[in-house]
């Protein structure tokens, strides 16, 4: 339609919109990439900051959580979005090193672009970073990584202070490293090939605001943000026998659809007695099995309340179901869905039923949970966060969730590497040389490569207000000499200390971070830069007009 | 190569602060929002009148109550009002010191940004001296008190209540709150229930406008606002016997949905006559049981009263869901909901009389002289609406401090002594510090003085004077020097223990923690990014909840 006009590009393409190519597009990708990059990289590290997000409605949310920063920023341009969507990767299949994974690629592509103006062709930038990324991570599986066994409790604890020394609750980070790890072990189940599985989406983590932030309190057991049903029920029930419900005892109701038709009047009155006699009964064969904690999704009708309160059981409605699924599972007990068997009876037997030491009501605050101890089949573990208000506890949820992920990849991967910069330093090393000694074009590439990795150390220097050019000095020459000569071989656990401003062996230290993490960041960051350089032609269609007009 | 277009990376409405300019500007609002309340403080506090945009208007010094109604636009300034909602919920008292504490303790830290020293230093610093301070509290700075001694008890809350409205009201407050308190409490049950003090459940406060002040009372039964529902039902009934119902006393349908064809004319008539029956069935189930006085939570029509006061039996409808439980637990009944199930256990006896008594316009229900009721209600008179609200909400921290003593009889002095005494110590025990940490733990410290100096400044007396005797004092040898702290009125040295002038430790101990963290909370910002996402956050907690519904599939395959 719009032929007529000047000739540009877009029009010639018959689509309304603007078109960049070549230089321009890749410029613009780097620069907005750089600006991600710079948004969050003051939250690095063990002094960086957080970042206070205000949206249109005014909501606060406090964070220095990378991945949490971006998703709430209103990020436009595209290239910028593949790089929150680099951070919204690492959350989800690692939960942490978000931030660092956002700063690495952006480094990779401003390296890149400087290659570019030196006229090297993106492919071979391309395969160079590959090439790059794969020797790095075959050097951290050889040379870098320690091998946690199964004892070594210390440096599980180890690798989750790492990750919360950057947060909020850094000070109290002794505390919160323990309390993640023994809720990870308190999770765990076997995958059936002699390992085992830490679920830790299965620890139940919840917010209180008051007390203080060392008030939060692991629970071994399932704690469950809702009340009994009826005051009148007893609070606190020892050996419990639980019945997870997934259906309400309500007066029953016909299907739609179901017609009966009755003759008399009686029989209409004989209907509405039965609809209350027919959850009676339900509710008397699930007591009659020796429940005496009914938790269901659904709701409970007035009328069964009494039921429960004369036999002194603890009803509780309106669970979630995801809770009583695991609730379930934690007592050896079953999600039960309907009371039908296979007979078309409605029956409900005791094998159903879940068993605990203690189910009780507790006061938390100005709330109330009820709180499931001692399940017997497997244990079970709730955090119960506290911080002086609801933003605080927020953020503490994230970084509590962070360290949860770093302690089970710390358990699932059983390998560990340094933390501070020691791994990106000892690449940086490495790389340099296995550039130099490769005779091919990717050469120039494979070193810019090891040159922006350093921009994770720097960058923690500089949060840290340390002098980044001569710290960084000191680090690549501890790593270079334990690359090189054979009696320095410890040096390659330098990393830097960056309360002290100075470099020290980060493995003594307890610095660590999971090597599976790393590994993945590097991985991530690479195949982000790559598709942002392999961009060379961006067309931004003009949105279409809203179809007022109808369509075609 | 550049020159071209800027490129455009965040939404344009975005607007963002960065740096040294928001840690300063953050602390400059929670100064701001300080700033509003400092004058609530101690017993020469001043009352606030707040209008909001009904017209409507509130009349109160409590700090919480204060910041509930106004609007702020800086975040920081929310989080500063979010801080008294947390205290409030958590002890119910110490809404205004918590603010202007966490005020001051920022205003402090302003220097140390200035010094460029990094905030990771400062909060470190703050979170030691946070922990040491807790410590000396429960172990030094404090003493433990007997909650049975019903004078001291009093003596107490009154304390506590220094700074509201009417002394003449104190006496009666402090009465009030430890009867009402003691009237709920549940010790610690053999089944190790823990024990418990729900007021806000159990213990509930009606307003009755007109007769004196001093006529409030704490019932030992309910009071509910409702008269009988037929004119000829008993008024007044000793000892009666009580059925609570939480069903309809009228005929209601069934769940399923019914249509109905008639093809006869008797059949119509055989249908009214079956509701008709169903009362009656109803109500003889009710009558069944010999009661004297039925309440239920919904209706009772009138063929249902008619059979009822033929009865003799009074009857009481509508009653919200609160005030029933409240009334089962007092009188010791079951909540019914099938008549025709009712048993002798559910009967209600522990009350001693039931009486509609008319104040005023109303007609008011009286269920009293309860014999070991576990659950009041508390009657406040008072001339004027507004002196009652405010009645109300001073009562309700009187509640909380007679909660707060009876489950944890520890006590601090009062009158900024408490401060000024954690102050001394930490502030002598932070000399021992070798670190950078040292100045931010000591100014900690200091910031804890603002306590008494604004209960100084709120009284008129010389500020710089007083604190300085004070703080000399404090720095005495002898064992109880400690215990010296500011007269509100007058503005003078007092030596808290000889007046008796205390403060549940568990309140001082919540307004340390939290005033602390808060201040952590916001010298760790510094970059503030405004027009962000709305409802990113509840995205994301709907994508971590669906995750989370993945990950309990049974069974799921590898979670990479």
């Amino acid at each position: 339609s719009a032929m007529a006009g000047n000739a540009n590009t877009s029009n010639l393409l018959m689509v309304s919109g603007e078109r960049l190519t070549g230089e321009s597009v890749r410029h613009q990708n780097v620069v907005a990439a750089a600006s991600i990059a710079n948004i969050v990289k003051t939250s690095l590290g063990p002094v960086g900051l957080d970042k206070m997000l205000v949206d249109d409605v005014g909501d606060v949310t406090i964070t220095n959580d990378g991945a949490t920063i971006l998703k709430l920023l209103e990020v436009e341009h595209p290239a910028a979005k593949i790089l929150v969507e680099l951070a919204q990767l690492q959350d989800e299949e690692v939960g942490d090193g978000t931030t660092s994974v956002v700063l690495v690629a952006a480094e990779l592509l401003k390296n890149a672009e400087e290659l570019m103006s030196l006229k090297i062709h993106p492919t071979t930038i391309i395969s160079g970073y590959r090439l790059a990324c794969r020797e790095a991570v075959k050097f951290i599986n050889e040379r870098l990584v320690i091998s946690v066994d199964d004892l070594a409790r210390d440096n599980i604890v180890n690798a989750a202070k790492t990750s919360m020394s950057s947060k909020i609750i850094g000070c109290d980070a002794e505390l919160f490293a323990a309390m993640a790890v023994d809720a990870a072990m308190a999770v765990r189940v076997a995958d059936g090939k002699g390992g085992h599985r830490y679920p830790i989406k299965a620890v139940n983590v919840l917010k209180a605001h008051g007390g203080s932030t060392r008030d939060s309190v692991l629970i071994n057991g399932y704690a469950l943000n809702c009340t009994v049903g009826s005051v009148q029920m007893p609070k606190r029930i020892t050996n419990a026998k639980i019945a997870c419900l997934d259906f309400s005892l309500q007066k029953s109701k016909m299907k739609l659809g179901v017609q009966l038709v009755i003759e008399t009047p009686e029989q209409l009155e004989l209907m509405r007695a039965r609809e209350s006699d027919l959850t009676k009964e339900r509710v008397q064969k699930i007591m009659a099995s020796g429940a005496n904690v009914i938790l269901t999704t659904g709701s409970i009708d007035d009328l069964c309340m009494k039921y429960f309160v004369e036999a002194g059981a603890m009803a509780v409605r309106r669970c979630k179901k995801i809770d009583l699924k695991r609730i379930a599972k934690a007592t050896g007990g079953q999600f039960v869905v309907s009371m039908t068997n296979l007979e078309g009876e409605e029956s409900f037997d005791a094998s159903l039923l879940g068993q605990a030491e203690c189910v009780a009501q507790e006061r938390i605050s100005d709330d109330e949970l009820i709180v499931i101890r001692g399940p017997k089949a497997r244990s079970a573990a709730s955090i119960v966060l506290r911080g002086a208000n609801d933003f605080y506890c927020d953020e503490m949820e994230r970084s509590v969730h962070d360290a949860l992920c770093v302690v089970k990849r710390v358990l699932e991967g059983r390998q560990l590497v340094p933390g501070g910069g020691a791994v990106e330093v000892a690449l940086n090393i490495y790389l340099e040389n296995y550039a130099t000694s490769l005779a091919s074009r990717e050469q120039m590439a494979i070193a810019e490569f090891a040159r922006a990795l350093l921009c994770v150390p720097k960058q923690l220097a500089v949060n840290a207000a340390q002098d980044s050019t001569e710290l960084l000095a000191q680090l690549r020459a501890r790593h270079n000499a334990s690359q090189v000569k054979k009696d320095c071989a410890a040096y390659k656990w330098f990393g830097l200390d960056l309360q002290e401003g100075k470099v020290r062996d980060n493995k003594e230290a307890g610095v660590l971070e999971p090597a599976v993490s790393k590994i993945k960041s590097l991985k991530f960051a690479t195949e982000a830069a790559i598709t942002i350089l392999r961009i060379d032609d961006q067309i931004k269609l003009t949105p279409e007009a809203p179809p007022s007009h109808g369509g075609h | 190569m550049s020159g071209g277009t800027p490129v455009i990376v965040l939404n344009q409405n975005t607007k963002r602060e960065q740096g040294r300019k928001v840690q300063l500007t953050n602390i400059q609002s929670a100064k701001t929002v300080a700033d509003v309340i400092r004058t609530c403080l101690g017993p020469q506090a001043m009352l606030k009148m707040l209008m909001d945009p009904m017209g409507g208007i509130v009349m109160t010094n409590d700090g919480n109550a204060i910041l509930r109604e106004i609007t702020v636009q800086h975040p920081a300034a929310k989080s500063m009002i979010e801080i008294a909602r947390t205290q409030d919920e958590e002890v119910g008292d110490g809404t205004t010191s918590v603010i202007i504490l966490a005020g001051e303790i920022l205003a402090v830290s302003t220097a140390f940004l200035e010094q460029s020293i990094h905030p990771t230093i400062i909060i470190t610093a703050y979170r030691q001296a946070l922990e040491d301070m807790l410590e000396m509290a429960s172990s030094r700075y404090s003493v433990d008190v007997d909650t049975n001694d019903t004078d001291k008890m009093h003596e107490l809350i009154r304390t506590c209540l220094g700074t509201r409205v009417h002394t003449q009201w104190n006496q009666v407050a402090c009465r009030i709150a430890l009867d009402a308190v003691r009237t709920v409490h549940k010790e610690r049950g053999s089944d190790g229930q823990a024990q418990e003090i729900d007021i806000k459940r159990y213990a509930r406060i009606e307003k009755i406008p007109g007769g004196s002040i001093e006529d409030s009372c704490v019932l030992d039964g309910i009071m509910i606002n409702k008269d009988v529902v037929h004119p000829q039902m008993r008024r007044r009934i000793a000892n009666p016997r009580i059925v609570l119902l939480d069903c309809d006393l009228e005929y209601k349908k069934g769940e399923s949905q019914t249509n109905v064809e008639i093809r006869q004319e008797e059949d119509f008539t055989r249908l009214l006559q079956l509701e008709e029956e169903y009362i009656k069935t109803v109500c003889q189930a009710v009558l069944a049981v010999k009661p004297d006085l039925v309440i239920t939570e919904k209706g009772v029509s009138d063929l249902a009263q008619h059979y009822l006061v033929k009865a003799g039996v009074s009857v009481l409808r509508r009653l919200r869901r609160t005030d029933q439980w409240r009334v089962a637990r007092a009188i010791g009944a079951t909540i019914v909901n099938r008549p025709d199930e009712l048993k002798e256990e559910d009967i209600g006896t522990g009350c001693g009389l039931f009486e509609v008594r008319k104040i005023g316009d109303e007609y008011y229900s009286y269920l009293v002289q309860c014999r070991n009721p576990k659950a009041c209600t508390i009657v406040l008179r008072g001339p004027s609406k507004d002196i009652l609200n405010e009645m109300d909400r001073s009562l309700n921290d009187a509640l909380n401090v007679a909660r707060n003593i009876v489950l944890k009889p520890k006590l601090c002095p009062g009158g900024g002594a408490f401060e000024m005494a954690i102050a001394h110590a930490v502030s002598e025990k932070g000399k021992a510090l070798t670190t950078v940490h040292q100045g931010p733990y000591r100014a900690l410290a200091a910031a804890l003085e603002v306590i008494p100096r604004t209960l100084i400044q709120n009284c008129g007396a010389n500020v710089i004077r007083t604190l300085t005797a004070l703080r000399a004092k404090h720095a005495g040898t002898e064992p109880e020097d400690w215990m010296w702290g500011v007269d509100g009125e007058t503005g003078k040295l007092r030596h808290m223990k000889a007046d008796g002038i205390w403060e549940p430790l568990s309140v001082k101990n919540q307004v340390l923690k939290t005033a602390t963290e808060t201040a952590i909370l916001l010298l760790r910002i510094d970059d503030i990014v405004s027009g962000t996402k709305k409802g990113g956050v509840e995205g994301a907690a709907a994508a971590a909840k669906a995750a989370a519904n993945e990950a309990a599939q049974p069974a799921a395959g590898g979670d990479e």
